[in-house]
């Protein structure tokens, strides 16, 4: 049996978690602990997740893993923490809000002895998996460019501190890039050479403290290039939290992919409106059992740290691109 | 009110099926012998010839759907005479030659209506009414997209930069007078393009991400990668306070589209939806309108010469690979 821990519940993916982890036969939820009493009791309630008082008594569980949910800024304390107690983690994505802390715990878990595993559960994806096998067959040739979109709503309406930059690290760059940059890295089996990024805080609910919106340009080392439109463009009455899209142009043909397509379309008679209720494949589902088996096996992860620290680089050159108005290039492109 | 209708390919046909709907009549075509120009002339019981100076004697308009290349030599030779203009998009391969049309125009006192025919399309023009009377809030995040095929025609001059600019001039044109239309002037333009098939030079899928003066950003995507028959254009509009969306087909988890049989035979494709009346239709009305009345049509040719300059800051921007900054008066520096 894999013993798992949750490290904060600051991060409303907490929830799915912890549902993900009790789906596992070969896993047990042993609890969970958060430095917010009152949020950590309010959640552990709601769950019905046991609560340890500190994080080095739920560390003390002879735990196998720990999935770190806290704030961004926080990530790097909670995860080498663990790493001490040798235990492995899945940390939230953004692995970090700068290179220096996401380098650390880069090192703290190789000296640990422990894996490093970020959540980005799209490589996880029915659909995105799909368009992975289309790209293995090789069926629409050479790649040339693509265009990408992980557009939502201000996530504010669930935690206040997603709009806090000293917590989150930024706004809707930092909040909603890494998933794709990460996806087309995966997709191009290249690594991201230069970044050109403009944002906009005209969208509501930026807190007069991060950017709303945001348009990047990637250009990767074997010469593809990219866009991705991170904003916090969707309304509230949105039908949906928002979603994520990837349109591939190659040389046979074109695709495009909707990651979050398989919806009903609910009309109820009164409020909340008209929504979307989905019924594909959970991609988190995948990725936590990603994280069990990858302990089992005693083998790294499919998605690491690394792979976590190159989507936050990005991240990093975007916010310098958006500052200066000039492309910024990511030196170690050309020769990883 | 009589015209003449100078280029009989694909936007000429277009044009005079248009001009039907009002009470101006064709007096003739205009175009190069052996290339169907006399059976369209017969259609609309109208001349055919090969030179306009025949017929500038008998017309008050001139509307010009060549390929782009010709359009500043016809202008200057129309209001020469002093006949009005009407001049298909972009209104021309560089912003020199759209400035000497304009000033020869405005010098010979005769009106020169650029067809950027986008802003009479009802799902566009609409998105623009709700936002421009403050519906959405003010514009922050624009997505435009128009993908279709490489155009095949037998003398190709829309994939011959020469003639038409290339893609971006020719295709993504529209959605850049459209960002500007919705979202105001443009300070700083970065693209970049790709070639998927034909010969090198010849840009067939290209990015663009505009940034305007007011803080908005526009995402652009011309596109001639996509296999035939399609022609799919999408937008979306987010604001302060909302969002319009044009999502397009009816989307799907995964869409596919492979180049194998030709698909079509369509030469050239232009989006097309059920209406009453075509936006083709609607927008000679309101050149008509403007040439009989006196009438502003909601664009001008200082709207088409600023969608030149943003283009034409777009391929310089892919060029180079840098951005292209645009100062207050649209010029590229």
């Amino acid at each position: 049996m894999i013993r798992l821990g949750i490290m904060s519940f600051a991060h409303l993916h907490a929830e799915a978690y912890v549902e993900n982890v009790r789906a596992i036969p070969d896993a047990e939820l042993v609890g969970a602990a958060d430095d917010d009493k009152t949020r950590g009791a309010r959640c552990a309630r709601a769950l019905g997740v046991r609560l340890w008082p500190t994080y080095e008594d739920l560390l003390a569980q002879q735990l196998h893993g720990v999935i770190v949910c806290s704030e961004n800024a926080r990530h790097r304390a909670l995860v080498e923490m663990a790493a001490r107690a040798g235990v492995h983690v899945l940390c939230e994505k953004p692995l970090a809000t700068t290179l220096t802390d996401a380098h650390a715990m880069l090192e703290a878990c190789q000296q640990g002895g422990v894996s490093l595993m970020v959540a980005l559960p799209m490589r996880f994806s029915a659909p995105l998996l799909e368009v992975r096998r289309v790209l293995d067959a090789k069926r629409l040739g050479e790649i040339f460019c693509c265009v990408s979109t992980n557009q939502g709503q201000n996530p504010r309406r669930h935690r206040d501190w997603f709009v806090d930059k000293r917590l989150a690290g930024g706004g809707a760059v930092m909040d909603h890039t890494v998933h794709l940059v990460d996806a087309l890295r995966w997709y191009l089996r290249s690594e991201v050479a230069e970044v050109y990024a403009q944002t906009t805080d005209l969208l509501p609910g930026g807190n007069g403290d991060v950017e709303t919106g945001g348009v990047i340009l990637l250009t990767f080392a074997n010469g593809v290039f990219a866009t991705i439109d991170c904003s916090w463009s969707r309304p509230a009455s949105y039908p949906t939290w928002g979603g994520l899209t990837v349109e591939l142009i190659g040389q046979h043909g074109v695709m495009r992919v909707d990651a979050f397509r398989q919806n009903l379309t609910i009309y109820p008679e009164r409020s909340p409106g008209i929504h979307w209720e989905y019924w594909g494949s959970d991609a988190n589902q995948g990725m936590i059992g990603e994280f069990v088996s990858a302990i089992q096996e005693r083998r790294a992860p499919a998605v690491t740290g690394v792979d976590g620290f190159r989507a936050l680089e990005v991240i990093v050159a975007a916010y310098e691109s958006a500052r200066t108005g000039r492309p910024v290039r990511l030196t170690m492109g050309e020769n990883r | 009110m009589r015209v003449a209708i100078v280029g009989t390919g694909l936007m000429g046909g277009v044009h005079a099926e248009a001009w039907s709907h009002t009470d101006a009549r064709i007096a003739a075509f205009v175009g190069t012998a052996g290339a169907g120009g006399d059976a369209l002339a017969g259609a609309y019981a109208a001349r055919f010839v090969t030179d306009l100076d025949a017929v500038l004697a008998d017309v008050d308009v001139v509307d010009i759907c060549t390929p782009t290349h010709l359009h500043a030599e016809f202008t200057l030779r129309a209001a020469a005479a002093a006949k009005h203009v009407i001049c298909e998009k972009p209104i021309a391969l560089t912003v020199g030659e759209g400035r000497r049309m304009i000033v020869a125009c405005r010098t010979a006192g005769v009106r020169l209506l650029v067809a950027h025919v986008l802003r009479f399309f009802p799902e566009y023009r609409l998105a623009r009414e709700m936002t421009a009377r403050g519906d959405i809030g003010a514009p922050a995040v624009l997505r435009l997209s128009r993908c279709t095929f490489r155009p095949r025609k037998a003398d190709n001059w829309y994939v011959d930069p020469a003639r038409s600019g290339g893609m971006m001039l020719d295709l993504m044109v529209h959605d850049i007078d459209y960002a500007r239309w919705v979202a105001g002037d443009v300070v700083r333009v970065f693209a970049k393009a790709a070639q998927t098939s034909g010969r090198p030079d010849e840009t067939d899928h290209a990015l663009a991400i505009l940034t305007h003066r007011s803080g908005a950003i526009s995402h652009l995507e011309g596109s001639w990668a996509y296999p035939p028959p399609i022609f799919q254009t999408r937008f979306e509009i987010a604001g302060a306070a909302g969002l319009i969306e044009f999502p397009g087909p009816a989307p799907a988890a995964i869409e596919m589209h492979l180049r194998g049989g030709e698909g079509s035979n369509h030469e050239v494709q232009l989006p097309r939806s059920p209406l009453h009346e075509s936006p083709y239709a609607t927008q000679l009305r309101a050149f008509h309108e403007a040439l009989t009345r006196g009438t502003e049509p909601p664009v001008s040719a200082e709207d088409g010469l600023a969608a030149v300059h943003i283009a034409r800051a777009a391929i310089e921007s892919a060029r180079r690979g840098q951005p292209v900054e645009l100062d207050a008066s649209g010029e590229a520096r």
